[in-house]
C-alpha cells in the first residue's frame, strides 16, 4: 500500500482485494478496482494531471467530480476523458493533455509569460486585422490551445439505446433523492432512480453530518436497504441524466448505452456543487474543495495531503477539518472568512483539538512549489472589506488547501426544460426560481435544503407529490418542510480576492482571471451573456459548473447592477459531455431488398442505392463498367433483357370513385380509360410542378393498379391519403409496393421467352397490344402483365406476389437462356430510355418544372374541372415559357458534358444538361437539356459549358432519338 | 421529445408524426389568380392556436391538431371527419 | 428416398429464407412454402420461454380494407374488436384490427385455421366490382413479413427497438401498437402463446432481412436466439 492510502473503513468504493495498474504518462501506478484515474494518481502522490488550456499551468483536481477541465486526460481513441470519475482503464496508456515536452516540464508554459499581451478579447482584437490574416494565425493558435486530440481512425465501439418508462423519475441518489424514491414507490409508483456515482448515497457517502461522523454512512446504508427491498424502484448508478426535454423526456447515459426515459413526473434531487475561492494562484495542484478532500478520504481511501489549511465560510469547513484530522492530515489552521466565530459543534470540536482558527481572514495567495506543480503554502490576511484584505499577509506552510465557501444548485436540468435559477442576496446563492412544466418537483440541496433532516423531509414530500402528479392515488399530503432549511450561512457573499499580479482564476477551463472579466466590462460588454461570449467565461468543458456563480457576482456588480434576482447565462444540454458514439448508438438504417436481390449478387451485380432500396447498377466487374453496360443495352436491343423493377411504387385505388380520384390526383383523364389498358399518370403539386409519374392499369371499372417512382411512392401515397381526408371520395387507397415484385422483360425476343411460361393469356400482338394489361399466370404464379415501352422495345412488365418473385426471375432466366437473355441494371435502362427520350422525374425535372416546360403538355387533360396543380398550371401556361427541355445530339468525338453542366448563352445561364449518354445504338451521344424557348427548334445549336469552362455545341434533335415511330415497342 | 396524441393510436412520441401544414379551405378553382396564389404559397404563420394537418406515419392516418405556435402546446387532436364530413365536388 | 425440403423447392419462399438457412434452420412444409421448423439444439423450447424469435412469414394471412370491410367481416360471423385490438376467432385464427376498415386475419401457429382462405374465397365468389361495400382484399401475406418474439425478456428486447411501452403490465393481451420498430413502420400485437409472453410482429416484407437482424441484435444481451415453429407449438 502506498503511503497515501488510508485504512478501512475509508475507501468504500475500492476493492482492496483486486489490485490493478494504472499506466499514466508511461509510468505504472498501483491502483485498486474501484479507483478513478485521479484517485489512483493521488494515492501515489501524483497531483499534476493535466495542463491548463491557455497558459499551460500544471493542474490537479479541484472537485474530484470533474466539475472543471483540470483533470481531463487523453485515451488513445478518446480525448478529454474525465479522470476524476473515469475508472482506471485496463491496458492503455493514459496521457495528460495540453503540453509540449512532458507533463512536468511543458515548453508551452512560456505562454504564461506572454499573458500581458494576451488580454481578453485578444483574438478579436489581434488576429482579424489586416483582413485575411486570421487564417494564418488560426493554425498556430489551434496547435497551441485546445484540449485532447481526436484520433480520426479510432475504432467505433458498440453502443446502443433502450427506452425506459417510469411513473416517477428521480434524478440524484443522495438523501433527498433516495427518500423521494421510497415515498413515491410507497404510493405505488414505478420509480427509476438515477445517480452518476457507483453507489447510491450522494453526500451521505463522504460528508460529515455529525461530529462523530457516523450518521451519513448509517443513513445511506439504511436507505439503500429499503430501496433494494421496495420492488418497484429501478436503480441506475454510474448513469448520468444529461438533459430534460419536453414531456419529461430524459436522456440517461450509462456506459455504452443511452437510455431514453419517459416519466410521468420528475423529482430533481441533483444536489449542489461546491464552488471555488478566488485568489492569486488558486489553481495550484493541492488546492481543492473541502468536499473533494472528503471524497478522496471516504470514497477512495486516499489521504489528500500531509499538512493542510482549511479556508471556510461555513460549518462544513470545520467538518472537513475533522475529516482531515481523522485521516492523519495535520491541520495547520482554519481560515474563517466570516466576521463572527461559529457556534456549531463542528467548530467547537476543531477548537477542542487545539487548531488555530483565523477569524475574518482569507487566503490571499497560494505559494507554489517548484514549477508550480505543487502547493508550498498560503498567504492569509485579514479581511477589511468586500474582496479586500489588510495588506499584511502572513504565511502558513502547507501542501493542501481545502476551501468551503459555498455551493450552487446542480439545477442544469431545470434550466434545460425552461426553468430558471436566480440570485438570492440574503443567501448569497442561486436558487430555483421556477420549475419547468407542471410535473416536476425539486428536493434536497438543489432546492437549497442543506440541513439533512430538511432534505429528507423534502424527499418525502417530493415523492408523495410526484406520485400524485403521475396520476396515482396517494394518501394524505405529508407536511411540507420549511423552504431552504439550512441554506443561510452556507455561501460567503464574495469569496473573491483579486490580486494586483493576477492569476486569480475565475474560470479554470479557460484560464480567465478577475481582470479578464473586468476588462470585458470595460470594453463595453456589460451584459452577462456578452461577457460570456467575449471572454469565453463558462464556455469551457464544465459549462460554468465551477465558474458561473463567481462570474455572475463579479460581472453583475462590476456592471453596477443588483445581484438580487439576477439570473445566470442559459445552461443547455448536455449536462456532461457525451460520446458521439453513444449518441449515435447502434444506428438503424432500414434497407429494402427485392425478392431477386440475392440473384443479382450471384450474377455479380454492382448494387446502388435507390432511396432505401438497393438496385443493380449493372452486372459484372467494376473495371469493365462501360463494356458491361453496353453489352446489357445490346442484349435488350438485339435479343432480350430482364430488369428487376420491383422497387417501383405500387398502389391499389379501388372503389366507385376510383376513376374520379385519379382524375383529381393526376393530370390525365381516367374516367373513360378502358378496362385492360394502362395509361400514363403525371402528378403535379399545388404549384403545378411535376411531382411523380407512372402508369395506371385499369383492372376493372372500380379498380386501378397504379405505379409510382421508387423514391416518390411514399410521398404520393401520403398526398393521396391527405387529399382524400378532405375530399371524402368513396375509394380505398392502398400502398402495396412491397407486396408485388416486378420485372421488365424487354427486347425483340421477349414474347418468345414469355410464351414458354404463360399459358392462360393470348400474347399475340392484337390480343395483347401495346399498353394492354392482362391477369393470368406466369411460371405458374398469379401475375399481372402489362405491355410497356419505357426502353423502346417489345416488352412486358410482370408483377407477381413478393414471395414468388425469385421463382419468376429464375424461370425467366432459365427459359431466356436459349435466346441470349441478359440481366440488365439501372445504368443500361437509363441509356435505353434516353434513346427513347423518356424523362426521369427528379433527374430531368426539378422542384419547379411544370409540364409544358418538359414537353409533357400532351399528358394534361385540359377540360377536367380540377386536378391538384391545375389552377397553377393554367396560370403558367398562359405565360411565355422561360425554358424548354429538348433532346440534343453531339458529334462523335466530342468531350461529353456531365449531367448538370450548364447550357449558356454568352454570360447568361439558360438551363442545364439533365441526361447524357453515349448511344451505341445511334452511334452518337444524345442527351436532354433545358434551353431557352427560342432555341428549342430541331437543328438549333446551343452552348454547353463543361466543368473546365470549355464551351461545346449541342444540336437540338427531335425525340425519340431511337425508333421515332415507336414500331419496335408496339410489335 | 414531445408527446402527441393520435386520435386513432393514442399518445406517441412526436417523431412518429409528420406535419402536413395549416388547415386551410381550398378556394373555388374559379377564384382569382391572386386568391389561388395566396392559398398555394402563403402560410398564415399565426401566433397562437392554429389548426394543422398531422399524420401518424406508421398508419398513414391523417388528423387535425390544434397547436399553440407560441408555446408549442398541443391543445387538442381529433379526426379529420370533424372538419370534413361530406364529399367535396368540383364542377 | 425423399430429398429434404429446401426453401427453394417451392415457388413461395419466406422473405429471409437465406438468413434462416444460414442460422441452421430445418425447414418443414407449410402453406406452399418452407417454414423454419427448428434451429436445432436441445434447448430450443427453453429458448422460446426465455427469448426466441421465429419467422412465420409463410403462414396464411389476408387483409380486407376499405369502406364496408369491418361490417362485411361481422356479417361473415367474425368477432371484430375495436381498432388496435386483436381477437381470436372460433377456429383459432386471429383478427387484427388495424383501422376502422383495415383488418387482417391470420391462421394459427399450427396453420390449422382456414378462416383466411375461406374469407378470400367468399370475397372472390361475390360480384366484382362489388355492388355493395365490403372492402377490398389486401395482400398482407406478401406486403408484411411476420415474426413472433416470445419469452420472458420479450418486452425488454422490444424496448431496445421500440418507443412504445410494451411491458406486460402496461400492454395487455390483445393490444396492438402500430408504431416504429427499429425505424420501420410496424404492427406489434400482444398475443401470448399458452401463457408465454409473445408479440406478433408485422412490417414491410422488403425490409425483412434488415428487421430480423435488428431484433436479433436487440435480443443478444438476454441470451435470445432464433426458434422454429416446433418450439412455439411446444410452449
Amino acid at each position: 500500500m502506498s503511503s497515501h492510502r488510508l485504512p478501512q473503513p475509508h475507501g468504500i468504493l475500492i476493492d482492496r482485494s483486486k489490485s490493478i495498474t494504472l499506466r499514466f504518462e508511461g509510468r505504472d501506478y498501483p491502483a485498486f478496482q474501484g479507483d478513478t484515474i485521479t484517485s489512483a494518481l493521488l494515492a501515489s502522490g501524483q497531483r499534476v494531471i493535466s495542463r491548463s488550456f491557455k497558459y499551460h499551468r500544471p493542474r490537479g483536481t479541484l472537485s474530484m467530480m470533474a466539475q472543471e477541465a483540470n483533470s481531463l486526460v487523453q485515451f488513445p481513441g478518446e480525448p478529454s476523458v474525465r479522470a476524476d470519475t473515469a475508472a482506471v482503464p485496463a491496458g492503455i496508456d493514459v496521457r495528460a493533455q495540453n503540453y509540449l515536452g512532458s507533463l512536468g516540464r511543458d515548453w508551452l508554459s512560456v505562454i504564461e509569460w506572454l499573458s500581458p499581451f494576451l488580454p481578453v478579447g485578444f483574438y478579436y482584437k489581434a488576429f482579424y486585422k489586416p483582413k485575411g490574416v486570421w487564417k494564418y494565425w488560426e493554425r498556430l493558435i489551434r496547435a497551441l490551445a485546445g484540449l485532447g486530440r481526436i484520433d480520426e481512425h479510432a475504432h467505433h465501439g458498440y453502443a446502443d439505446k433502450a427506452y425506459l418508462f417510469a411513473d416517477v423519475a428521480v434524478i440524484g441518489g443522495g438523501a433527498a433523492g433516495m427518500q423521494a424514491a421510497l415515498d413515491a414507490a410507497a404510493a405505488g409508483a414505478e420509480v427509476i432512480l438515477i445517480d452518476d456515482q457507483p453507489r447510491l448515497g450522494g453526500a451521505l457517502n463522504y460528508a460529515r453530518f455529525d461530529v462523530e461522523g457516523r450518521r451519513g454512512a448509517r443513513l445511506a446504508e439504511e436507505l439503500r436497504g429499503r430501496i433494494g427491498a421496495a420492488g418497484n424502484i429501478q436503480v441506475l448508478t454510474d448513469a448520468t441524466c444529461t438533459g430534460w426535454f419536453a414531456d419529461n423526456w430524459l436522456p440517461v447515459t450509462q456506459g455504452q448505452r443511452l437510455y431514453k426515459l419517459r416519466a410521468k413526473s420528475v423529482v430533481i434531487a441533483a444536489g449542489a456543487l461546491e464552488q471555488p475561492t478566488v485568489f492569486r494562484n488558486n489553481d495550484l495542484p493541492g488546492i481543492m474543495y473541502g468536499s473533494a478532500a472528503q471524497r478522496l478520504i471516504r470514497l477512495y481511501g486516499v489521504k489528500p495531503g500531509h499538512r493542510a489549511v482549511v479556508a471556510t465560510a461555513n460549518d462544513a469547513g470545520y467538518a472537513v477539518a475533522l475529516d482531515l484530522i481523522e485521516a492523519g492530515v495535520t491541520v495547520a489552521g482554519v481560515v474563517d472568512l466570516r466576521a463572527e466565530p461559529s457556534a456549531s459543534p463542528f467548530a467547537s470540536a476543531v477548537a477542542a483539538r487545539g487548531i488555530a482558527v483565523h477569524q475574518r481572514h482569507a487566503v490571499c495567495e497560494g505559494i507554489p512549489g517548484p514549477g508550480k506543480r505543487s502547493l508550498f503554502g498560503v498567504e492569509i490576511d485579514a479581511i477589511t472589506g468586500r474582496g479586500v484584505t489588510a495588506g499584511r499577509p502572513h504565511r502558513i506552510e502547507c501542501d493542501l488547501l481545502c476551501t468551503s465557501v459555498g455551493y450552487t444548485p446542480a439545477g442544469h436540468l431545470v434550466c434545460h426544460s425552461g426553468g430558471q435559477l436566480v440570485y438570492d442576496s440574503d443567501l448569497s446563492m442561486l436558487v430555483i426560481d421556477r420549475l419547468p412544466g407542471s410535473t416536476a418537483i425539486a428536493a434536497g440541496a438543489v432546492n437549497a435544503a442543506f440541513e439533512l433532516d430538511a432534505a429528507l423531509a423534502e424527499g418525502t414530500y417530493a415523492g408523495w407529490r410526484a406520485a400524485q402528479l403521475a396520476g396515482l392515488g396517494v394518501g394524505a399530503e405529508p407536511p411540507r418542510p420549511a423552504a431552504r432549511a439550512g441554506a443561510a450561512g452556507q455561501n460567503h457573499p464574495w469569496p473573491i480576492f483579486p490580486h494586483p499580479k493576477g492569476r486569480d482564476f475565475i474560470d479554470f477551463d479557460e484560464d480567465l482571471q478577475v481582470k479578464d472579466i473586468l476588462n470585458a466590462l470595460a470594453d463595453g460588454y456589460d451584459d452577462l451573456d456578452l461577457v460570456k461570449r467575449y471572454s469565453t467565461v463558462v464556455m469551457g468543458p464544465s459549462q460554468g459548473r465551477h465558474s458561473a456563480l463567481n462570474n455572475m457576482r463579479l460581472a453583475t456588480v462590476g456592471a453596477g447592477r443588483e445581484l438580487q434576482g439576477a439570473t445566470v447565462t442559459t445552461q443547455r444540454p448536455p449536462f456532461q459531455p457525451e460520446l458521439l458514439e453513444v449518441l449515435g448508438g447502434r444506428g438503424f438504417q432500414p434497407t429494402r431488398l427485392t425478392a431477386m436481390h440475392h440473384r443479382h449478387l450471384e450474377l455479380g451485380a454492382q448494387m446502388m442505392p435507390a432511396g432505401v432500396w438497393l438496385r443493380p447498377a449493372y452486372y459484372g466487374a467494376e473495371s469493365r463498367r462501360a463494356e458491361n453496360i453496353a453489352a446489357e443495352v445490346r442484349a435488350v436491343r438485339e435479343n432480350v433483357g430482364l430488369i428487376d423493377v420491383s422497387t417501383l411504387g405500387k398502389l391499389e385505388i379501388r372503389g366507385p370513385d376510383a376513376a374520379e380520384f385519379l382524375n383529381r390526383m393526376y393530370t390525365f383523364a381516367y374516367a373513360k380509360q378502358p378496362v385492360g389498358r394502362s395509361r400514363y399518370v403525371l402528378m403535379t403539386d399545388g404549384t403545378g410542378a411535376i411531382a411523380d409519374d407512372g402508369v395506371a392499369c385499369r383492372m376493372n371499372e372500380q379498380h386501378f393498379y397504379v405505379t409510382a417512382t421508387t423514391s416518390g411512392v411514399d410521398a404520393v401515397y401520403r398526398a393521396m391519403m391527405r387529399w382524400n381526408a378532405e375530399w371524402r371520395l368513396n375509394v380505398d387507397i392502398a400502398n402495396v409496393t412491397a407486396a408485388f415484385q416486378a420485372v421488365n422483360l424487354a427486347g425483340p425476343k421477349s414474347r418468345e421467352v414469355l410464351a414458354k411460361l404463360v399459358s392462360d393469356i393470348d400474347l399475340g400482338s392484337e390480343a395483347f397490344p401495346y399498353m394492354g394489361v392482362r391477369e393470368g399466370h406466369a411460371a405458374g404464379v398469379p401475375a399481372r402483365l402489362m405491355r410497356v415501352g419505357f426502353v423502346g422495345e417489345l416488352g412486358y412488365e410482370i408483377h407477381v406476389p413478393a414471395s414468388q418473385g425469385e421463382h419468376l426471375w429464375d424461370a425467366l432466366m432459365r427459359e431466356g437462356a436459349a435466346h441470349g437473355i441478359r440481366a440488365f441494371g439501372v445504368e443500361a435502362q437509363r441509356v435505353l430510355r434516353l434513346e427513347k427520350g423518356h424523362i426521369i422525374i427528379g433527374q430531368d425535372t426539378d422542384g419547379l418544372t411544370f409540364p409544358q416546360e418538359a414537353e409533357m403538355g400532351w399528358a394534361i387533360a385540359a377540360s377536367k374541372p380540377f386536378y391538384v396543380g391545375k389552377r397553377a398550371i393554367d396560370v403558367q401556361a398562359a405565360r411565355p415559357l422561360t425554358r424548354r427541355l429538348v433532346g440534343f445530339a453531339l458529334p462523335a468525338g466530342t468531350t461529353l458534358p456531365e449531367e448538370c453542366h450548364l447550357t449558356v448563352r454568352g454570360e447568361e445561364i439558360v438551363g442545364r444538361v439533365t441526361s447524357i449518354a453515349m448511344s451505341a445504338s445511334l452511334g452518337k451521344a444524345v442527351g436532354l437539356a433545358y434551353v431557352a424557348p427560342d432555341q428549342a427548334e430541331p437543328g438549333t445549336r446551343f452552348d454547353i459549358k463543361l466543368g473546365n469552362g470549355t464551351i461545346i455545341q449541342g444540336e437540338v434533335v427531335p425525340v425519340p432519338f431511337y425508333d421515332p415511330e415507336n414500331k419496335r415497342q408496339e410489335m | 421529445m414531445k408527446i402527441m396524441n393520435c386520435p386513432m393510436n393514442g399518445p406517441r412520441n412526436v417523431s412518429e408524426f409528420v406535419w402536413g401544414g395549416e388547415v386551410r379551405e381550398m378556394p373555388d378553382p374559379a377564384a382569382s389568380d391572386h386568391e389561388w396564389a395566396e392559398y398555394v404559397f402563403i402560410e398564415n404563420n399565426t401566433k397562437g392556436v392554429v389548426r394543422e394537418w398531422w399524420m401518424h406515419a406508421p398508419t398513414s392516418y391523417w388528423f387535425i391538431a390544434e397547436r399553440n405556435t407560441e408555446t408549442d402546446e398541443i391543445v387538442r387532436t381529433y379526426p379529420a371527419t370533424e372538419l370534413y364530413n361530406s364529399r367535396r365536388e368540383f364542377k | 428416398m425423399n430429398t429434404p425440403l429446401t426453401p427453394q423447392s417451392l415457388p413461395r419462399r419466406s422473405f429471409l429464407y437465406r438468413k434462416l438457412a444460414a442460422l441452421g434452420a430445418r425447414f418443414a412444409a407449410g402453406n406452399e412454402a418452407a417454414i423454419a421448423a427448428s434451429f436445432g439444439g436441445t434447448d430450443e423450447a427453453a429458448a422460446a420461454h426465455n427469448l426466441g424469435l421465429a419467422d412465420l412469414s409463410p403462414l396464411r394471412r389476408v387483409g380486407f380494407k376499405g369502406p364496408g370491410a369491418a361490417d362485411w367481416l361481422v356479417a361473415q360471423g367474425l368477432t371484430v374488436p375495436e381498432v388496435n385490438r386483436c381477437a381470436a376467432q372460433a377456429d383459432g385464427a386471429r383478427l387484427f384490427r388495424l383501422g376502422a376498415n383495415d383488418l387482417m386475419i391470420t391462421t394459427d401457429l399450427g396453420a390449422t385455421a382456414t378462416l383466411p382462405d375461406k374469407l378470400s374465397a367468399a370475397w372472390a365468389a361475390l360480384e366484382n366490382p362489388p355492388q355493395s361495400p365490403r372492402g377490398f382484399p389486401m395482400p398482407r401475406q406478401e406486403g408484411f413479413c411476420w415474426f413472433v418474439l416470445t419469452g420472458r425478456h420479450a418486452a425488454a428486447a422490444m424496448a431496445k427497438v421500440c418507443g412504445v411501452d410494451l411491458r406486460p403490465h402496461r400492454f395487455p393481451v390483445g393490444a396492438i401498437a402500430q408504431t416504429s420498430v427499429a425505424r420501420l413502420s410496424a404492427v406489434a400485437a400482444r398475443d401470448d402463446i399458452n401463457g408465454t409472453l409473445a408479440f406478433q410482429l408485422f412490417a414491410d416484407s422488403a425490409s425483412a432481412e434488415y428487421w430480423w437482424d435488428c431484433i436479433l441484435d436487440a435480443m443478444q444481451e438476454f441470451g435470445g436466439r432464433p426458434v422454429g415453429t416446433e418450439a412455439l407449438r411446444a410452449l
